[in-house]
Order: C-alpha cells, then structure tokens, then sequence
C-alpha cells in the first residue's frame, strides 16, 4: 500500500468522524475539520486558477506563440482592482460593465428561448391539432396517446400555479379554487423536491459510511476503528472539561 | 406528559443513531433488493449502445468533491460503457474544485480499460468562463482548451480529436451536474445553439428542476441521484459502489416514512386529546 494512500484513508478518516461528531454537539473537533475543508477548499481553488488561468491561458501563449492580444482582457481584469483605490476606483465600472454587458446579451435570447419558449410549447403541444387547410385547433382527445391525460394535467397545473402568483385579482369565487388548486401542485412539487433532497443527504451519509468500512479493513491499518476510539475519547474529556468549567451545564 | 408527548420530545441523537444504523446494517450486511431501471436513465444507455465505434462522446464532469457519492459512480459506469463501446471519450469539468477528482476517474477507469490518452481519450481539465466556455467550445475547442490535462500537450496534435473541430462534431455529451454549471449550461448556451446530443447526470436535489428538460426532449435521458447511478450499473452490468449503497438507501428512506408516519401521528392524537379536553 503506498505511503499516499495510506495517509489520505487516515486523514480522510479523522475528518469525517470529526464532521460527525456535530451530531452529538457543537465542539472544536468538529471546527477544526470545518475550517481545514473550508481553508484547503479556498488553497486549492487559488492553486489551480494561479495555474490554469495565469500560467497557462495567459503567460505560455503570450511567452511560446506572442498572443500580445492576450492583454486585452487581462487589461480589463485588471480594471476591477481599481476598486481598491479609491481616486480611481471608476475604472472598475467599465470591467463590470463589459461582464454585464456581455454577459446578459448572451443569456437573455438564449434563456427566453430554453426556459420559456420551448417550455410553453411544450406545454400546448400536446393538445395543438393541425386542421385541414392550415391553422390549428385546441382540443383535448384522451383516446390519441398524443394528447393524454398527462398534458391535461401539466397544462391544469402550469395555469394554476400561474394564477396563485398573480396578485393582482382577488383570489374570491372561482379564482379562489383555482389559485387553491394552484397550492396543491405547489405542495406535491414541494414533496417530490423534499423526496429526491432526503435521498440526496442519506446518499452523502452512504457514502462516508461505505468510506470508513473500507478504511477499517487492516490493509489500511484499520484507521476507522482506531480513529473513532479516539473521536470518542476526545469528546468524552471535552464534556467532562465542558461539565467542569459549568457545573450547571450551561 | 402522555407516551405520545414523550416522543414528539425524543432526543434528536436517537433518531441520528437509528438512521445511523439504517445505513450502515445494510452496507455490512447486504440483502440485493431488486432495482428497477426507469425510463430517464435507459434513454442514456441506449443513447450510448447506438452510437458507432470512434464516434465523439463528451463527459463533462461538473461536480466536486462534496457531490461525490452520487456522481462518481455515474461517472465510473459512464466512462466504462463508452470505453466498452471504443467511442473516443472527452473529459472535462466546468467546476474548478473537481478538477482533481474528474482527472483521476478518467484515467483510472481508462487503465482499468487498457485506453491510452491522447489516442482513446483525453482529459481537457478546467477552464474558467461556465457558459462562456461552452459557446467557445462550440466555435472552437481548440481555443477553449488550447493543451490536455495531464501533460500539458496540444490539442490539436491529438489522435482521439482528429476530425473534431468543435461541439457539432461531438457525437453525445452528458453533463454529471450538481447544480450550476451544469445541464441546464450545456442545454441554453451548447445544444440549442450547436444542435448535438445531449443527455445528463445529476444529483438528488437537482433532479425535480431538470424534468421538465427531459419531458421537453431539451435533454434524452436523466441519471438521477445514487439511485440513477445503481440503474446505469445494473444497464452496463458492473457491480459498483452504488448498487451496493441501494440497500442502505431502502431502508433509511423506510425508517424515515416510518418516522414521518409516527410524527404525524403522535402530534394529531395530541390535537385531539386537547381539544376534547377543552370541551370538558
């Protein structure tokens, strides 16, 4: 077993038992783990930008091909720190204003056409029926597997929802049942969600379970029985030690 | 205080403990309930199966660490479907932080399968820009990633990127998504505009909001979770780490629709006891 990957078992090992012990309580092992993912997090994030962005996007090409063209957009980069002088701290609006810019001309059409158009007429369609001569009809025929009762329900629940959000008539009479109907899709929308998050969170937890019995076999030095000896032990002297300073366990 | 209240009052470290055991009874004791495999995750597969030999598949793998249970064993069957299939794999990631982590599944699973990068496939790491990224890829992959990975070589002198100019030339791309960049990234400003084939991989929590994309055909197939990742490896017949968390996964969901159930339960007859006291 290499050296690195015994180390990596017992340091992935002490972490995760660590992390765990937030489920007893709130204590400074725990912290310790949160901080050093938080800090190798960010370290790693700073390494390999230095090294993807600066070393290779920019200085290679300008240094190996003289892409001089380069500089251009790391001119406007730069702008951004202006922030930090505050004589010209305007420069920065021009940076910002190019991401804006550029950044909202290329989503705006794109997202109008994924996310609302496409998704309307893949609301209609199942109902839409050409007719002879040219046009089209709204009909409904539940026996045509094109238009079945699943689009009869989507397009229920679309114009529900809709109507539930729409405050600008009173939700009385039969607004009112259909802004309630409006809350019942929200609910199973809002259950099916929850549903896929419960299994998402026990998927993490199965995970780092199926991790440490892994790590307890003894080509690893068995680093999850050992490791969780000692979690156990911190803790317990940390309470004790807690218990002590405030006898009444506040 | 009634049985009732004593237990809406249990302390949440016993309900810890007993979900605790729910999983890990099942990861050590394994019993092989039946996994069905759903539409969503067949279309991925048989996307796949059609595809000829030496065509282009992309994996974009945009996760990191933190979403690795469900993903990485999407990934591993993913990978090992297209090697078995001697399609021509791209790699790559929108995530910076799963950089690492995308580079050592595609060249394990690419030895493991005796596949050589720069011939069978190659891994094109992190480049910064999201949805940026994607657009220059559709107009030029080889600015987007000017060298591979791992030995920094030219991408243009690659065997595996011979005749690929750029995304239209890509046979299918699946994003393993945690949220975004993602699908949803590769849907608005990739397939819609450079018209390839576009397929996807998520975790739990993202899998509701990306129905309605498949139901629209935005997306052929959808991976969904740990449990999508169990029904690729039961298509592709490779025993990985997600079937075996499939037990665990049934019976922590049972414990807590038990609990669920006991809750509600306790707390309607509590209703109930103090409404007819107050009658009296």
């Amino acid at each position: 077993m290499p050296f690195e990957a015994l180390l990596g078992a017992w340091v992935a090992t002490g972490l995760t038992l660590f992390i765990l012990t937030f489920l007893y309580k709130d204590n400074p092992f725990f912290k310790l783990a949160e901080h050093l993912y938080v800090g190798v997090s960010v370290g790693y994030t700073i390494v390999k930008t230095y090294d993807t962005v600066l070393v290779r996007l920019i200085y290679d090409p300008i240094k190996e091909q003289g892409e001089w063209s380069l500089l251009i957009p790391v001119g406007i980069g730069l702008l951004m720190l202006a922030r930090y002088f505050p004589k010209v701290a305007w420069l920065s609006r021009i940076a910002f204003a190019f991401i804006v810019g550029v950044g909202a001309g290329l989503a705006i059409p794109r997202i109008v056409s994924s996310y609302i158009l496409k998704q309307v007429e893949d609301t209609v369609r199942p109902l839409l029926y050409a007719v002879e001569g040219g046009g089209t009809t709204f009909t409904v025929d539940l026996t045509d597997p094109a238009s079945n009762l699943n689009a009869v329900v989507l397009l229920i629940g679309v114009v529900s929802v809709l109507f539930y959000f729409f405050f600008s008539v009173e939700h009385t009479g039969p607004g009112r049942a259909v802004a309630r109907t409006g809350i019942l899709f929200l609910m199973i929308a809002f259950g099916a969600a929850f549903g896929y998050t419960v299994m998402a969170r026990m998927s993490l937890l199965i995970g780092r379970l199926s991790d440490l019995i892994v790590f307890a076999d003894s080509r690893y030095g068995r680093p999850s029985i050992w490791l969780l000896l000692i979690t156990i032990g911190l803790l317990i002297l940390w309470t004790s030690r807690q218990t002590e300073r405030s006898p009444d366990g506040s | 205080m009634t049985f009732a209240e004593r237990m809406l009052r249990i302390d949440r470290r016993i309900i810890f403990l007993l979900i605790g055991l729910c999983t890990l009874l099942p990861l050590l004791y394994p019993v092989g309930l039946a996994i069905k495999v759903s539409p969503e995750v067949r279309s991925v597969y048989e996307k796949i199966e059609t595809l000829p030999e030496g065509s282009v598949f992309l994996l974009s793998m945009d996760f990191d660490p933190a979403s690795k249970p469900e993903l990485y064993p999407q990934a591993i069957a993913l990978l090992h479907h297209a090697f078995r299939r001697n399609l021509r794999v791209i790699g790559m990631t929108l995530w910076l932080p799963g950089t690492g982590m995308a580079a050592e599944v595609i060249s394990t699973v690419a030895t493991e399968m005796g596949k050589v990068s720069g011939r069978d496939y190659v891994f094109l790491g992190w480049s910064p820009g999201g949805s940026s990224v994607v657009i220059n890829m559709g107009q030029d992959l080889y600015k987007a990633f000017p060298n591979e990975y791992f030995r920094h070589e030219p991408t243009k002198d690659l065997a595996v990127l011979k005749g690929v100019r750029n995304l239209r030339d890509v046979s299918y791309v699946v994003s393993l998504a945690a949220g975004t960049s993602g699908i949803e990234t590769w849907y608005v400003f990739g397939k819609d505009k450079y018209k390839f084939e576009l397929g996807g991989g998520c975790t739990g929590v993202i899998a509701p909001g990306l129905y309605p994309l498949l139901r629209s055909g935005q997306i052929n197939g959808l991976i969904g979770g740990l449990r999508g990742a169990a029904e690729y490896e039961v298509l592709t017949g490779l025993k990985g780490q997600a079937m075996a968390g499939m037990d665990a996964q049934s019976a922590t969901h049972f414990a807590i629709i038990v609990l669920v159930i006991l809750c509600n339960s306790f707390f309607l007859f509590i209703r109930h006891s103090r409404k007819q006291s107050d009658q009296r």
